[in-house]
């Protein structure tokens, strides 16, 4: 074409092409699954747990002959725990035509994106988000297989207040969602037990300097902290805090649980306490699962793993007993009954909640294992 | 002769090895609470002995090589446009871009829903671009920090959503003109700046802006954005599944048609289009009008413009202030499509590809810059499944087109006034 | 009372440490700026880079059985010196010598892009998760009441004083002393003129980028050692806050670059220890423009005559 705008019309005509032919409907004898959490950044590790979990468990219903005769089929997503790459994401999963997803990993990533499928119908089920205000929406279709922070705070704080009865306490986060949600919540009832809570500060997450704040936690006389966040910072608060002689307990939610957070703070990170969803792995029941999962040279123990293999059962069992997939009637269907899955029995309140989950306080060990605490 | 470039070509293999194998050939991975270096697979290290080969045989034989190069001619962008004089260049452009209007209105009622959803995105990046030349192509002051100006758009309207319940189209001159007011603000302790200071100044005060909207928790929500921002309405009708704003009419059920989440994406797009061709007919009219002259004025000569009496410091103002305001628009556009702004989309990411896509398409080209938000918008969609490698080969793109086409894809051409002949 | 005084100079210690090795990478941009003109925005991925190397060196070498504190500290010093190295004066052969002369815009983007392609070359291949690195010289000296407030004065704080004035010391010998070091001064004041009096600029602007790399590498050694964990995206805002640091000392003034990385070091912990740590970073951005607006040649530069 000649002119000048030859080209330009050119290009979008191409783009409408290409587009096109990128988005071919989808075979009709496949289901397909949306998982969309973090593959890349800094809770990544999360994400694999969430990755292996599903991957299982479409392996494992496929193999049972798939859902009403039909395959699952992962559409797998990366949305690096990031708000902005989560709408994209959810966007994305939508023009795909998927109806079903599992995700998304941080509270901070699932509440807009949730935004999206709800506008949209899509069932969602998070297996990781714990923030309350996910589902105080009004939403009908989002669902989480894990506990909220308004019931983990409070553990965390009486365990606090209970058992450490520590004398001056500071609590500091990360100012995301997550952090932020369940840093306030701990606050709220450590003041309500009477414990002294003389610091509450946020700090960026990314931060790698955090030396001004322990200084800060030091004048205070803070004996112990608790952080509401991920592990990258508190791996490095621990380290530097140990550097620089702040003798005080730490203490953090599930999201600090995990292995990599001993390779960033190496001893400092004996005797940190953890409030964690309870060892599903351990449960009789899932012996054969675990053995699985073994065989695959998967790891179990994680504590999203087997709340992301329960979240791809639901689906499949929620599909199965409404006898269809249309995501509306799913969502109805999964509201209404009680289903048996790897982590036990899971029956919905009207906001998507589980009715039940109990958050369990661990003691964190440098050698990256981990004991009850009761 | 060849053995003077030897030693050369053998450094050059050697660093491209030191730069290669420590980062591509030794990974460090965690292994339960230790890291360990893991090295990479066999085919690594050959694609890094091939790299360096490849280096060493480019330095060695360069001198045969650049003199081959130079011999093609490379396709000038003047090739591609027809020879057309006066009357009737005028006349070729107006269909062309009536053609462009036409075609571009069509396109959402049959591509698909991700392409109507790309398009739209690629329209808000047309209006930052011509935003953005404004003040870099046209006035060339070079401001880094073009995004503070895009937030400051979609938070104006996020906010007044939240906390006073405006809708997209009251809000949307409000966000614009308080855009433009920042721009007027920025635009001050920026008038004796030159150059590389402005860069530095419009790069912080781009910075600070998100700083300071990641800090404010309490009113922005900081880290987690804001989200529930209304898409635009028509008459009043929302495009939704549900009613979202109470007093709101459904579209689907004011139509008596079927519900079609397709309607929403269609409508946004269609709306952007609009916000765009006027982008681009307000700054045409702009370029032919004094003030437009005055920033290209500037451009050129900055110390010849002030001795013929322009005020620099009203270009410079007027530069800031309208391209301030576009960015504003765009922003207040693009809150509306998400629904859903954190600071993170305002990063100095955007402002550089914002700047790229200026570059790119030739600093003052409208034609280009539009061609150029297209490519460069389009191509991370297209190449999804590389999207590991995207901001590899953006990175890389941007240092090939200084390189090679500094002038961008199509440069402007001023068309020529011919006085009338006595 | 006395409290006060020890928690002001804790803080002041802090700051003191984390500016020195700003202060080195800022004397990297303050060096290619006052030669060619340009601000290499790819200056803080040569920081990560160097940081990574280091950790690569010292986990290749505890693989190897070799633990031995200070060999194992100079080899990966040296080995993160060369590699970051080898990057700088790359970087300026492929993407920046091409451009010089031309438009000032030019270098500039295509610093950004390189910026991005080392980025996301070091993401790819050694993943995006924050990397620890571990503490290879611990303890410290404590100062103060251990039942009230107690200063800490870690060896590895100490240590990154000792490298960084060594540094500096080194360089400031070099550029005044040696002759490679006149010539850089010369190239530094009139490049046509130098060039015509038969030094040959390209070998010293080389030089000058392979300076720069080398002292942001080891920069790049001693914070990721005293901070604890490394990833791909840490450069960027340590890139920026050095380059805040150069221009508040003068752009193009060496002793400006040091001075300027130690005020931003404590303007920063000062504002985080008594206003607060939220505002940490706008500090740096603020003191940047307000040092512009006011006296835009920094605190130890010479003020730009505009010529007509």
């Amino acid at each position: 074409m000649k002119g000048k705008y030859g080209k330009l019309i050119a290009g979008l005509a191409a783009s409408v092409v290409l587009a096109g032919a990128a988005t071919t409907a989808s075979a009709e004898d496949t289901i397909k699954i949306g998982i969309a959490g973090p593959m890349t950044g800094p809770v990544a590790q999360y994400g694999d747990m969430q990755f292996t979990g599903t991957r299982m468990a479409i392996k494992q219903i496929n193999a049972h002959g798939g859902v009403m005769g039909k395959k699952l089929v992962a559409v797998e997503e990366d949305d690096a725990c990031d708000p902005k790459q989560a709408v994209n994401v959810a966007n994305d999963l939508v023009n795909k035509g998927v109806k079903f997803v599992v995700g998304h990993l941080c509270s901070s990533s699932t509440q807009p994106a949730s935004d999206v499928y709800a506008d949209e119908g899509v069932v969602m089920i998070t297996p990781a988000s714990t923030n309350p205000t996910i589902t105080q929406r009004g939403y009908d279709n989002i669902f989480r297989t894990i506990g909220l922070d308004s019931m983990q705070g409070p553990i965390a704080a009486n365990f606090i207040a209970d058992k450490i009865k520590p004398k001056r306490v500071a609590v500091v986060q990360d100012k995301q969602q997550y952090g932020e949600g369940i840093a306030s919540a701990v606050k709220k009832t450590l003041e309500k037990d009477g414990v002294n809570v003389v610091m509450y500060e946020g700090i960026n997450a990314g931060q790698k300097d955090f030396s001004s704040l322990i200084t800060k936690l030091k004048q205070a006389k803070v004996d112990f902290v608790y952080y509401g966040g991920y592990h990258p910072e508190l791996g490095l608060i621990l380290r530097q805090a140990k550097e620089k002689g702040l003798k005080a307990h730490f203490m953090g939610p599930e999201g600090v649980g995990n292995k990599d957070i001993n390779t960033i703070a190496g001893d400092a990170a004996e005797g940190m306490y953890v409030t964690l969803p309870p060892s599903f792995d351990t449960l009789p029941k899932n012996a054969g699962l675990v053995k699985a999962f073994k065989a695959a040279k998967e790891d179990p123990t994680g504590p999203f793993v087997m709340t992301s293999y329960a979240a791809v059962q639901l689906i499949a069992e929620g599909i199965e007993k409404a006898k269809s997939t249309d995501p509306v009637k799913v969502a109805k269907v999964l509201h209404a009954g009680t289903f048996d899955t790897a982590i036990g029995d899971v029956s919905f309140n009207k906001e998507g909640d589980l009715k039940k989950f109990n958050f369990v306080v661990y003691k964190w060990h440098s050698d990256g294992t981990k004991t009850r605490v009761e | 002769m060849l053995a003077k470039r030897l030693p050369f070509a053998a450094l050059c293999a050697v660093l491209t090895l030191v730069m290669g194998l420590p980062i591509l050939g030794l990974n460090l991975t965690p292994q339960g609470i230790h890291i360990v270096l893991k090295s990479a697979p066999s085919a690594t290290f050959m694609w890094i002995a091939l790299g360096a080969a490849v280096v060493f045989l480019f330095q060695l034989f360069k001198d045969y090589l650049s003199g081959f190069w130079r011999q093609v001619p490379l396709p000038k962008a003047s090739s591609f446009t027809p020879n057309l004089e006066g009357r009737k260049r005028i006349y070729a452009e107006r269909a062309g871009w009536f053609l462009v209007a036409v075609l571009a209105f069509a396109m959402p009622f049959f591509a698909s829903r991700g392409a109507t959803a790309l398009g739209n995105l690629v329209l808000i990046y047309v209006i930052l671009g011509l935003g953005l030349n404004i003040v870099v192509g046209l006035a060339g002051l070079l401001d880094l920090g073009y995004v503070a100006f895009y937030a400051v758009g979609a938070y104006s309207y996020a906010l007044l959503h939240q906390y006073f319940g405006f809708g997209f189209w009251e809000a949307l001159p409000i966000s614009a003109i308080l855009a433009a007011t920042f721009g007027f603000v920025l635009g001050f302790p920026v008038l004796r700046l030159r150059g590389d200071y402005l860069a530095i100044v419009t790069l912080g005060f781009g910075e600070i802006i998100r700083i300071v909207i990641n800090n404010m928790t309490w009113l922005t929500g900081g880290p987690n954005g804001i989200g529930g921002i209304p898409n635009p309405t028509l008459f009043n009708m929302e495009f939704g599944r549900i009613v979202k704003d109470p007093g709101d009419t459904l579209f689907y059920k004011v139509l008596g048609i079927e519900y079609n989440s397709n309607h929403k994406v269609i409508f946004l797009y269609l709306i952007t289009l609009v916000f765009a061709l006027f982008t681009v007919f307000v700054i045409k009219r702009l370029t032919k009008m004094p003030v437009g002259r005055a920033w290209e004025a500037l451009r050129e000569d900055e110390i010849a413009c002030r001795s013929l009496g322009l005020s620099r410091t009203g270009i410079k103002l007027s530069a800031f202030t309208l391209g301030a305001f576009f960015a504003g628009f765009a922003g207040c556009v693009f809150a509306a499509k998400q629904s859903f702004i954190s600071p993170d989309s305002f990063n100095l990411y955007e402002s550089v590809i914002v700047l790229v896509i200026v570059v790119l398409g030739g600093m003052g080209s409208q034609v280009g810059i539009i061609l150029a938000a297209a490519i460069l918008t389009m191509l991370p969609e297209l190449a999804r499944d590389m999207a590991q490698y995207r901001m590899l080969f953006f990175g890389l793109l941007m240092v090939l087109m200084m390189i090679w086409r500094p002038q961008g894809l199509i440069p402007m051409k001023r068309t020529p006034v011919e006085l009338a002949r006595e | 009372m006395h409290e006060q005084m020890l928690y002001f100079l804790q803080q002041l210690l802090n700051g003191l440490t984390v500016g020195s090795a700003y202060a080195l990478i800022a004397i990297g941009y303050t060096m290619v700026y006052g030669i060619i003109g340009m601000i290499n925005f790819a200056h803080g991925e040569i920081y990560m880079i160097g940081a990574y190397i280091a950790l690569i060196t010292i986990t290749g070498l505890a693989t190897l059985n070799i633990t031995f504190l200070p060999v194992v500290l100079v080899i990966a010093l040296v080995l993160a010196m060369i590699v970051s190295s080898a990057f700088g004066w790359s970087m300026e052969r492929v993407a920046y010598r091409p451009l010089r002369g031309g438009n000032r815009l030019n270098p500039l983007i295509s610093a950004i892009g390189v910026s991005y392609f080392l980025k996301n070359y070091v993401l790819l291949a050694q993943g995006s998760r924050d990397i620890g690195f571990p503490l290879l010289i611990k303890g410290s000296w404590t100062f103060g009441d251990p039942n009230g407030f107690e200063a800490n004065f870690s060896y590895m704080q100490l240590t990154i004083f000792i490298v960084t004035i060594v540094c500096m010391v080194a360089l400031t010998l070099f550029i005044s002393k040696s002759r490679l070091g006149r010539a850089c001064r010369a190239v530094a004041q009139d490049l046509k003129m130098a060039n015509l009096l038969g030094i040959d600029t390209h070998k010293i602007i080389a030089a000058t980028f392979v300076i720069g790399s080398a002292l942001a590498a080891v920069a790049g050694m001693l914070l990721g050692m005293y901070y604890g964990s490394i990833d791909p995206e840490f450069g960027f805002i340590a890139g920026l806050k050095a380059f805040t640091a150069a221009v508040l000392g003068g752009i193009g003034s060496i002793p400006g670059a040091m001075l300027g990385g130690i005020v931003l070091g404590v303007a920063e912990s000062f504002t985080s220890a008594y206003l607060s740590t939220d505002y940490k970073d706008v500090v740096s951005f603020l003191l940047l423009i307000l040092i512009l607006l006011f006296r835009p040649s920094g605190l130890l530069g010479k003020p730009e005559v505009e010529k007509i």
